[in-house]
């Protein structure tokens, strides 16, 4: 930023006068006036620190006051600390030295995305969904659902897709979303409920109407067929003959 | 000690504390295999007290009595190497001796000249041995040194005067830091004051941070200061002249400043006239002096690599007339230029697989394709046709903006801030889209022909999208060539690589743990380079956690990094004020250019890759020929930094943007047709450049108060620019 008219010498205090003359003296002729204020916070920023070290380095060797030696050390713990310096050009040139001596590598063709492994990415989820505290009663037996997941949310997170799963809720009181592919879930429907449950060879053909479901805190989900469901297909309990019995809730 | 009996009465005095001295730091081997090295020294070193003060007779009874030989040995004189430890024994006990002495008699002026060259010519380079000690002669003397040097060069003849007087320069920045490192506070301020207004106009900036540097310790914490006293400043001198300095300074007592020369400079003789003040002024400037005539050796393929062969259709509406190669089709298409050049390869470009580069997909060919198109409608630039100039300005970006960004055929703009956000803008009226989820993506019909259209979200559709993820501000921004991914490096330390499909980030390469400066993708995708902070730029690959290759060399940070058009070199730019060409196959640096007078911001490879340009805080812009490493051209006219340089597609027209506001073209085919390389030139490196620059300026644009900080030409020739409108 461009200078503005200073304030002249006469107001400004005694210390700000010497940060300008400071800057004066290493060049810098155009600067915002808030720079001296954040120049002199800076400042006495630094000193009490150094200064507060150094009184605990000297206690800590039993002196009654402060040292040189001890301004000394307080100094370089700091530097070393928080103003460190970039590592020195020799060790620089050996390390880059064993490292330019590796061929470059080949690279795979037809490869798609040429990123990291997923560990180095950034593409997986990066929360975690807490479990339900209430379990559901299990006196209305438990039905197993195939392809139409619904169920608690208590889950791990899946294998890693790109951007977050996305799922429709249905009036539900737990909001969060989860992909449920890989995993096998039972609905429990609690008989206090208005809701007669036919029996189970009739299941399929039950749109379960979102009404019903009140207050009990369940999600239902549409089918998630994510990209990485081919592996783990076995372990669901699925019936494939049922797969267009279920319109998309 | 028998031997020390004879001489005057006054040694008595002075031989006390001479044998602990010497029992302390004695390290030389015994010549003479009779005696313990401490008696050879102390032998020596009476002997030459003797001999200085005259007292010749006791220096023959000495000699006979102690059995030595006629003449002390010589020690040999190493001109080229530092004397370090390694001379010989014989020059290591004088050297003691001379140390020692100096250190005895302390400050008065007649022993106070620790070289012992009473012996004149016998032991000319025996101080050579004080320069692997760090205190090198008497620090009030410091300033004698100094005046007598330049007495000396400003008695010499003309000619040679402009090449000595480069001298100046790293002596004095050694001698003041010896003169610190040591601890000799008050001898280095006045040795400053006496003599920093002495030096060259353009070495202003680093005698500033001098001047702040008064004790040890705040050497610690500067790492470019600790490398330039490790690392030696190059100067280059005819031979005419080496001889000249080195006559004068062996046949006096100047051998501090010989040792001073010997340790810290290096000296890179060339034979042939000695150069004029303009022509070293041009070269010199950097912080490590110029460079080797060696380190411009290596061949650079400087080349562009064989395009592959893709028919283009000849009708505007065949859109799907693309042909792979060798397949017949029923119209008759035109072959591109480019690849229908001779099958033979060019001597002077890299073989295609030199270093490994991704293939070509169908959609990178197909944008070859629409590239090839968009060159049939490329205007041809030159002196009569200038381009038409198209800024966009950030409006209320209160000097946040620090790196913009355009794709190469100039349908996004990405604008990296200081808040540390990076904003992606659309150019052309079609918005920014994501694609669609997981769940969505998978209800679409795959076979269908728009399918790359259907799995864009509409919902998202917005002309400009904002990244977050890094935690500071954001220095350097570069698009890869195919249009998927965007780079960003922030003075948080990372690179993080963005989809621009989805928006989202995807990797963050940590590697510098200080500032990144800049990073550019490679023409070719799938590499890029980085350079900070950390003196160091790095080759990466999309695919690698880690940098592939390090380029480590630079004294200072390096503002600037560029790839060569075969993707098969990295042009580096650093606040030390060099550029390096580095090798991405074996990360060696094959090219130093020094010439600017400031940290470098800028630099563009020329399209046929022969050329480099480049610009600095100094306001010029500076023209290179890689293939030899020599300077070409020098543009005068711009009054302040140069953040931004490109070539025109063809190369006809350099543009450059600078913080004066304005825009410059320069003629660049007349800036190249004017250099003659003849022999000569290529062997010394000395190129007479002509002062031309008003007639190579096309024309001066200004703005309204907005600095320019990128510039890109459209496939067509149409020049875009961009900068932050500045209001006050």
């Amino acid at each position: 930023g461009a200078s503005v008219k200073m304030a002249s010498p006469k107001t400004v205090p005694k210390d700000a006068q010497v940060m300008m003359q400071i800057l004066k003296d290493m060049g810098i002729t155009e600067y915002e006036p808030r720079v001296i204020n954040q120049m002199l916070e800076f400042t006495y920023r630094y000193v009490t620190t150094i200064i507060e070290d150094a009184k605990i380095y000297a206690t800590h060797a039993k002196k009654s006051t402060v040292d040189a030696d001890d301004i000394r050390l307080a100094i370089q713990c700091r530097m070393d600390q928080s103003f460190t310096s970039p590592p020195p050009r020799d060790f620089l040139l050996e390390v880059a030295r064993q490292k330019n001596q590796a061929p470059l590598p080949l690279i795979k063709p037809y490869a798609g995305p040429r990123l990291p492994p997923d560990r180095y990415c950034l593409t997986a989820p990066n929360y975690r969904l807490k479990s339900l505290q209430k379990k559901v009663s299990s006196s209305a037996g438990r039905i197993t659902v195939p392809r139409l997941s619904v169920g608690a949310v208590s889950s791990r997170p899946s294998t890693p897709t790109l951007g977050t799963p996305s799922v429709q809720t249905m009036g539900s009181k737990v909001g969060t979303p989860v992909s449920l592919t890989g995993q096998r879930f039972t609905v429990q429907i609690p008989s206090s409920q208005a809701f007669s449950l036919p029996p189970i060879s009739t299941v399929q053909n039950v749109l379960i109407n979102p009404s019903l479901i009140g207050s009990k805190n369940i999600l239902i989900t549409t089918n998630m067929v994510s990209q990485n469901s081919s592996g783990e297909s076995g372990s669901l309990k699925r019936k494939h003959e049922d797969d267009d019995d279920y319109d998309a809730l | 000690m028998a031997a020390v009996q004879d001489g005057g009465s006054e040694l008595e005095g002075e031989k006390e504390p001479k044998p602990e001295l010497m029992n302390d730091g004695s390290t030389a081997p015994a010549a003479a295999p009779s005696s313990r090295p401490e008696d050879q020294q102390t032998l020596l070193a009476v002997l030459q007290f003797l001999k200085r003060n005259k007292l010749i007779e006791s220096v023959d009874a000495l000699r006979r009595e102690a059995g030595l030989a006629d003449e002390p040995e010589e020690a040999p004189g190493s001109e080229a190497a530092g004397g370090a430890g390694g001379a010989a024994a014989g020059s290591g006990e004088l050297g003691d001796a001379g140390a020692l002495l100096s250190r005895v008699s302390g400050g008065s002026q007649s022993a106070a000249a620790p070289a012992p060259a009473k012996g004149g010519d016998d032991q000319p380079d025996v101080s050579v041995v004080l320069s692997a000690y760090s205190q090198q002669g008497d620090p009030s003397l410091y300033q004698v040194y100094y005046s007598g040097l330049k007495k000396f060069i400003e008695s010499v003849l003309d000619c040679h005067r402009a090449e000595l007087s480069q001298l100046f320069y790293p002596l004095f920045v050694h001698m003041y830091l010896e003169l610190v490192y040591n601890n000799h506070e008050s001898e280095a301020k006045s040795f400053f004051e006496k003599f920093n207004g002495d030096q060259e106009c353009y070495y202003q900036d680093d005698l500033r941070v001098l001047s702040g540097l008064t004790k040890k310790e705040h050497m610690k914490g500067n790492e470019t200061l600790l490398d330039f006293r490790t690392s030696r400043f190059v100067l280059r001198i005819s031979r005419d002249s080496y001889q000249l300095l080195k006559r004068h300074l062996q046949e006096r007592q100047n051998n501090q400043i010989w040792n001073i020369i010997q340790e810290h400079l290096y000296i890179d003789i060339f034979d042939g006239m000695p150069r004029s003040k303009s022509q070293i002024d041009s070269m010199s400037g950097s912080l490590a002096g110029e460079a080797k005539r060696e380190d411009n050796k290596t061949k650079v393929y400087y080349g562009l690599l064989k395009e592959p062969e893709i028919e283009v259709p000849l009708d505007d509406e065949d859109e799907e007339a693309e042909n792979e190669e060798g397949k017949p089709k029923k119209k008759k298409p035109k072959k591109d230029s480019m690849g229908s050049k001779s099958k033979k390869q060019d001597p002077n470009a890299p073989q295609q697989n030199r270093i490994p580069l991704p293939e070509l997909k169908d959609s990178d060919k197909l944008d070859k394709i629409m590239y090839m198109k968009e060159a049939t409608k490329r205007i041809r630039l030159g002196p009569e046709s200038l381009p038409s100039i198209c800024f966009y300005t950030f409006l209320n970006a209160y000097q946040g903006l620090t790196a913009v960004d355009f794709t190469d055929d100039s349908s996004l703009l990405a604008g990296g801030f200081a808040d540390s956000t990076v904003r992606v803008w659309s150019v052309t009226p079609k918005k920014l889209r994501k694609v669609k989820s997981a769940a969505d993506l998978g209800m679409i019909d795959k076979e269908s022909d728009d399918v790359l259209e259907r799995i864009m979200d509409e919902k998202t559709a917005s002309e400009c999208k904002i990244l977050y993820g890094h935690s500071g501000p954001v220095y350097g921004v570069s698009f890869s060539p195919d249009r998927n991914y965007l780079l960003s490096s922030s003075e948080d330390g990372t690179i993080r690589l963005w989809s621009l499909q989805t928006f989202t980030c995807l990797v963050a390469y940590k590697g510098h743990n200080y500032p990144v400066w800049d990073t550019q993708f490679s023409p070719y995708g799938y590499y890029f380079v980085s350079g900070g902070h950390d003196r160091v730029a790095r080759l990466w690959a999309t695919d690698h956690y880690q940098p592939l290759r390090m380029f480590a060399g630079h004294l200072a940070d390096i503002t600037c990094t560029r790839f060569h058009p075969n993707s098969n070199y990295v042009a580096t730019g650093s606040a030390d004020r060099t550029i390096r060409l580095w090798d991405v196959l074996n990360g060696h640096c094959v090219r130093v250019l020094t010439g600017h007078k400031g940290p470098i911001h800028s630099l563009a490879f020329s399209p046929n890759g022969k050329y480099l340009a480049s610009g600095s805080t100094d306001g010029r812009v500076l023209l290179w020929d890689i293939g030899h490493g020599l300077m070409i051209g020098e543009l005068k006219g711009h009054t302040d930094t140069i953040y931004a340089l490109r070539f025109s597609r063809d190369g006809e027209i350099l543009a450059s943007g600078s913080m004066d506001n304005t825009v410059r073209l320069w003629d660049a085919i007349r800036a190249f047709d004017d250099v003659e390389t003849d022999d000569f030139t290529a062997a010394t490196g000395h190129v007479h450049l002509p002062d031309n620059s008003q007639e190579l300026l096309l024309g001066t644009y200004l703005s309204k108060s907005t600095p320019v900080i990128h510039l890109h030409f459209t496939r067509r020739n149409l020049l875009l620019s961009a900068g932050a409108y500045n209001s006050q």
